[in-house]
């Protein structure tokens, strides 16, 4: 038991005074004395062979030390093997550094170590690359040809991955529907464009054989165990040390190839190494994103109720395969039903490679799926002329539906879609909306209302991989310490690249321990130090990386409480509990001083432990590791006011709003803060960024020129409405979030559009929505309604 | 991104400045702000061997009224040029277009010689200067000579400048008495180069018609294109209802467009029509 | 460094000279970071977009991406180091700490330095200014709603201090 409340509290974060006064210490300002500097050259070419590499001339450069390819990083590294047993997806396997071809314009070829960046881009125009340019496979559609060139030579085809799921009977539904609704959804490819680009430093001690790895990665541990299978190192070889991160949003979680390449020359050197991704090469050489093109068909009654949904969905994934090909689309599979309820299902999905940069996870690997299924129902109320508010509501699970199993086996519970539906309606006030949206229609002004409920899975525990044939956990682990002066120390595995881990943390293990977050200091990224866990990634940390700690915490609490019964002579430590750094005792209802400290529980745990209970051990130390639930989910229903100007076709958003239940909020400024970046994240996807491919597979946005990243302009405010229910089954109550935001965005800004532009009878489902695109959509059409031009 | 190596200078006087450029104008260029060369530099699109700063040469930093023109220094920032009295007074289109310039710290550095010599097909004040009928000065080190605006720019990054010349200042007619301006563009995000852009003058006459109508249109092409042959109507103040589109739809139609891959032929054309139109309406509103 | 082609730089950065040695190429940017072990001016695109390397040139924002470390020789350069240094937070740093306007701090140097120049000539701002002044800075981390509440907030304050 404790007095204080420290989880919930609106804390301003203890991390902040080092980053606003530029004192932060991320990758680049860790200085390294002696430290040479890598390079990478890259194919200009989509899909070619690699001839021949001269670099004779460059290796006299100034400043050179060493120039490697792919041959000797097969010597000193092992091939990528992604194959997991997982049925239709198949293995593929490729060498650090490309030795046979090149499969995207970007793909290093050659890595030149010199004494400075600039002295390796000299270097690096002085070598002579010879290929032969092979016919690309720019898109999508031309992976699936018959006749298409093989991007991986070892498969029979692009399609890497195929699988199919029946839950039900859908066919019959199909059969006795009233109507069948027919839509479509094509999402456009993306790049996370963190702030900070990628980059590491790696140092190798010949004496001791050790590697240690400067890098800004959100996995720490995991990284660490596939830096050292691939460099046939054991792990006790490697230390990963991650500095502040300046945003990772999942580009951050692979042991890419550039920093493998890296860490083996450090090695083969016995010299310091570093590298600096510079934006160019992060926009078109990291990892992309959520290309990918649904269909669904409905069975629809004549109520608009969904008796049976099909998905057809195809992902566009690169060249390189870093993550299990159906890693991120089935995902959006297995939860498309969301809010709905649904048994009949099916779904197809396939997944090809391209020449491309290899796709990965971006914050909402899953995000299409909000507008897949809302985008359904709006279609089917288009359709059957019913109100879509009025289709969600038929659909739409009630919370006598709960606990849910969706028919693709995940559990839904502690979810509140309509309950936060309704609040977002109330607090936009769609009358109020209509009314002006009318009157500015007269004068030629196209406003636009959208609406998307969201159901967010996060967390991901250990049963999710065993179900999807992935192999890996999902447990996270963390360690608590109370010092001998009382202060305190704690650890998780998890990395922080913004999203206030030190402060969120430091409320959790303070509130068991009765004690001042400011009085606890959370230590992350140093795998030396922090314990084995799966790091952030899915909106896991506070969930996992929370309720590790809150366990550990609440261990020690005990064992403080059981010392001090026994440093006070008493039977038990019911009736005594930790506040403000001091023990208490419950002395006739009443709450009273014990006499006794934190410090001096402590003092004797550590250097008096003769006067411990019996059989006690010294110390007061936690190490707990936590599996969570095989998914969580958080829900929210999203809102937005846009003005489409149908001369342009700009789309201007003026308002939104979110009504998030994210269960137990651990912080809520950071709790919202998230929250508004995942939105903002979305609503710059929807109407500005594009990673574009001509047709010969060159890409033409590798700058932030042509690479389109929301400003502050482009942004609306953004208010969060917080309805939050815990969840039963987490210790801290939290659902995990931070990725919903993304996805509520993605799909109210087409809900939006395509109400302002119902009146021209034109759906907009191509993203993104660029004024080239809208308008032409509008093309030739004229709105319906209107009495004169 | 790091760029290729140069030599470089920061001459202290023009003539310094001139006399460089005759001496090693074809393998040097010319920095002033820099908003616009560096990021060519670093990428190594743009190779000089020799770099020559003229951001020391003070006296290109001017803004001079002179009988009916406004001489322009070459060097005279953005937000100078934004926030000066003597331009607002007697070129606002020029101020205006200024301040839709790329971003506040953009427009502490970048300059209007520099944005001229530039010569992006996007830009705003290529646009600004072309449909003012600008002079531009240039120096070398044997003398100066005016170049008019319309003859100014050859193609994209392109102008008449030779290597061992210097832009020294614009010279711009001062806005007459009656005469209104219109200056609009489309971008994707505040700050982005334009798409398209539209710059118009108009004057209006005693008896309520339109005189002497300028327009320029920007984005179409490889240089801002001045629109000729325009149709100035003879018309009451009644019977403008409707003029400002029918002439922006006119344009639109007969102007030439090239194509380009980042943005469709049919969709600029539209967006010529409806930012002529506004254009328009502005430039007349403003000479009421 | 190559030897070949450097030239003394003199630099003068939040008040104190800096004597260094580097070739006219090397962008501002890397020689404060690097020679002046200034590390808080961050690097994010190195062609001016982004606005993360945001420091003041006599008082005015320039992108030191965008500048040689040669060209800045007589220059005053203040970099964010220069705010909020003895334990006292500049009105800007407060703000966003309290409205919660940096999340990773990758881009949060850029806009201090930024907009503490911009506040100072613009007392008064409306939200739509603001976002304006905002939009040459971009964060991929917090949406910006906080940051502009910050920016407001910073404005109140400067004003009622002057009024003091």
């Amino acid at each position: 038991m404790t007095g204080t409340k420290a989880i919930g509290a609106a804390l301003p974060r203890k991390e902040d005074y080092r980053f606003v006064t530029g004192q932060g210490r991320y990758l680049d300002d860790i200085v390294v004395p002696g430290c040479l500097h890598a390079h990478f050259i890259r194919s200009p070419h989509a899909h070619a062979r690699i001839a021949s590499i001269d670099s004779a001339a460059a290796l006299k450069a100034e400043g050179v030390i060493s120039i490697v390819t792919g041959r000797e990083l097969e010597e000193w590294t092992t091939p990528v093997r992604m194959a997991p047993p997982i049925e239709g997806l198949q293995p593929v396997e490729f060498t650090t550094l490309p030795i046979d071809k090149v499969r995207f314009i970007g793909d290093p070829v050659v890595c030149i170590v010199a004494t400075d960046r600039y002295l390796a881009e000299d270097a690096a125009e002085l070598v002579t690359i010879d290929y032969v340019v092979l016919d690309p496979v720019p898109d999508l559609d031309r992976a699936l040809a018959v006749d298409a060139p093989l991007v991986d030579e070892s498969l029979t085809s692009n399609l890497v991955s195929r699988q199919s799921f029946t839950a039900g009977d859908p066919a019959r539904c199909f059969a006795e529907a009233d109507f069948i609704v027919e839509t479509s959804f094509n999402q456009h490819r993306q790049t996370h464009a963190p702030i900070e680009t990628r980059g590491c430093c790696a140092i190798w001690e010949q004496g001791r054989r050790h590697l240690t790895m400067h890098i800004g990665n959100q996995v720490p541990h995991p990284f660490r165990t596939q830096l050292a299978r691939r460099m046939r190192l054991t792990e006790s070889q490697v230390t990963v040390a991650c500095p502040d991160i300046g945003g990772a949003f999942g580009q951050k979680i692979a042991l890419y190839r550039e920093e493998l390449t890296v860490a083996a020359l450090a090695r083969h050197l016995r010299r310091p190494v570093r590298w600096r991704e510079d934006r160019n090469e992060n926009l078109i050489a990291a990892s992309h994103a959520r290309e990918d093109i649904a269909r669904t068909r409905a069975a629809v009654g004549k109520d608009g109720r969904i008796l049976a949904l099909e998905l057809e969905i195809v992902e566009d994934f690169g060249a390189y395969c870093f993550y299990p090909a159906n890693y991120l689309a089935r995902v959006v599979a297995m939860i498309l039903t969301g809010p709905y309820r649904i048994s009949d299902y099916a779904f197809e999905m396939k997944i090809v490679l391209t020449n491309k940069c290899g796709s990965g996870p971006m914050r909402a690997p899953m995000a299409i799926t909000s507008w897949i299924m809302d985008g359904t129902i709006e279609a089917i109320a288009r359709r059957l002329a019913l109100d879509p508010i009025e289709v969600r509501l038929t659909n739409m699970l009630r919370a006598a539906d709960l606990p849910y199993t969706m028919p693709t086996g995940l559990v839904v519970e502690d979810v509140t879609p309509r309950e936060t539906l309704h609040a977002a309606l109330e607090a936009f006030d769609i009358p109020g909306f209509r009314v002006r949206q009318q009157n500015d229609r007269a004068r030629g002004i196209y406003r636009g209302a959208g609406l998307c409920c969201v159901v967010e899975s996060t967390t991901y525990g250990s049963a999710f991989y065993k179900a999807a044939g992935i192999p890996g956990s999902g447990h996270e682990a963390g360690w608590v310490r109370i010092e001998p002066s009382g202060a305190v120390n704690a650890s998780v595995g998890l990395m922080a690249s913004g999203q206030g881990y030190e402060t969120t943390f430091a409320q959790v293990v303070a509130e068991p321990l009765g004690i001042d977050p400011n009085d606890v200091q959370i230590h992350l990224g140093n795998t030396d130090t922090a314990p084995y866990g799966m790091g952030s990634r899915g909106a896991r940390g506070g969930t996992a990386g929370g309720s590790v700690l809150l366990i550990a915490a609440q261990a020690l609490r005990d064992k403080v409480l059981t010392i001090a019964a026994t440093l006070l002579g008493l039977n038990t430590s019911g009736e005594l509990r930790l506040n403000a750094s001091r023990v208490e005792r419950r002395l006739g209802g009443v709450w009273t001083e014990a006499g006794l400290s934190l410090a001096d529980v402590a003092h004797v745990a550590y250097l008096d432990p003769l006067r411990l209970p019996s059989g006690m051990e010294p110390g007061l130390e936690a190490h707990r590791a936590y599996d969570p639930p095989p998914m969580t989910f958080s829900n929210g229903t999203h809102m937005c006011e846009v003005s489409v100007d149908v001369q342009t076709g700009k789309v201007t958003l003026e308002r939104y709003l979110v009504v998030d239940d994210c269960g137990t909020v651990l912080n809520p400024v950071i709790v919202r803060g998230q929250q508004q970046g995942a939105i903002a994240m979305g609503i710059s996807g929807v109407l500005l960024e594009e990673v574009i491919y001509d047709e010969n597979g060159q890409n033409r946005s590798g700058s932030f020129a042509d690479y389109l990243l929301a400003t502050a302009v482009e942004i609306p405010p953004i208010e969060v409405i917080s309805h939050h229910t815990p969840n039963q089954k987490t210790p801290t109550g939290s659902k995990g979030m931070s990725e919903g935001g993304v996805m509520g965005a993605i799909g109210a800004v087409p809900s939006a559009v395509n109400d302002a532009l119902a009146p021209f009878g034109v759906v907009a489902d191509h993203q993104p929505f660029t004024p080239m695109y809208i308008r032409s959509l509008l093309r030739g059409k004229k709105d319906q309604g209107a009495r004169n031009d | 991104m790091k760029p290729g190596r140069f030599s470089y200078e920061a001459p202290k006087t023009l003539e310094d400045a001139l006399a460089s450029l005759t001496a090693r104008g074809d393998n040097a260029k010319v920095i002033a702000g820099g908003q616009s060369l560096a990021p060519m530099l670093n990428m190594r699109l743009a190779r000089p061997e020799h770099l020559i700063d003229i951001n020391g040469l003070k006296e290109l930093g001017q803004v001079r009224l002179e009988d009916d023109r406004l001489t322009i220094g070459a060097l005279t920032r953005h937000a100078a040029l934004s926030s000066s009295d003597l331009v607002h007074h007697y070129c606002p289109m020029l101020a205006y277009a200024a301040e839709t310039i790329g971003h506040y710290a953009i427009r502490q550095r970048g300059t209007l010689g520099g944005s001229i010599a530039h010569a992006d097909p996007a830009a705003q004040l290529p646009l600004a200067a072309l449909v003012l009928d600008a002079e531009i000065e240039i120096r070398s080190a044997i003398g100066t000579r005016m170049v008019r605006a319309r003859d100014f720019f050859l193609s994209i990054f392109t102008t008449v400048l030779d290597p061992n010349e210097l832009l020294v200042a614009v010279h711009v007619p001062t806005s007459r008495q009656r005469e209104g301006w219109g200056f609009r563009l489309f971008n994707r995000r505040a700050g982005d180069f334009a798409i398209v852009s539209v710059a118009t003058t108009l004057e209006l006459g005693d008896n309520g018609a339109i005189n002497r109508l300028r327009l320029a249109v920007g984005g179409i092409g490889p240089v801002p294109v001045r629109v000729e042959d325009l149709v100035t109507a003879e018309v009451s103040e009644t019977g403008l209802e409707g003029w400002s589109a029918r002439l922006a739809a006119a344009v639109a139609d007969a102007i030439q467009i090239e194509d380009n891959e980042r943005t469709p032929v049919e969709f600029r054309r539209e967006l010529v029509a409806a930012l002529t139109r506004d254009a328009l309406d502005q430039a007349l509103e403003r000479a009421r | 460094m190559s030897d070949s082609n450097s030239i003394p730089i003199l630099l003068r950065v939040n008040g104190r000279t800096h004597r260094l040695f580097a070739e006219p190429r090397r962008l501002l940017s890397d020689v404060l970071r690097e020679d002046c072990g200034l590390t808080g001016t961050h690097v994010g695109c190195e062609h001016g977009v982004c606005g993360a390397c945001t420091i003041l040139v006599d008082g005015a924002p320039a992108r030191s991406c965008l500048l040689y470390a040669v060209q800045a020789q007589g220059n005053d350069i203040t970099t964010i180091e220069a705010f909020g240094a003895e334990g006292k937070l500049s009105p800007v740093q407060q703000a966003l700490h309290e409205e919660h306007g940096l999340q990773c701090g990758f881009c949060t140097p850029g806009i201090v330095v930024t907009m503490e120049a911009w506040l100072a000539e613009n007392a008064d701002p409306t939200e739509a200014e603001i976002r304006d002044a905002l939009s040459g800075n971009l964060c991929r981390c917090t949406g910006y709603h906080n940051i502009v509440a910050a920016i407001a907030k910073a404005a109140r304050r400067r004003r009622e201090e002057t009024v003091k």
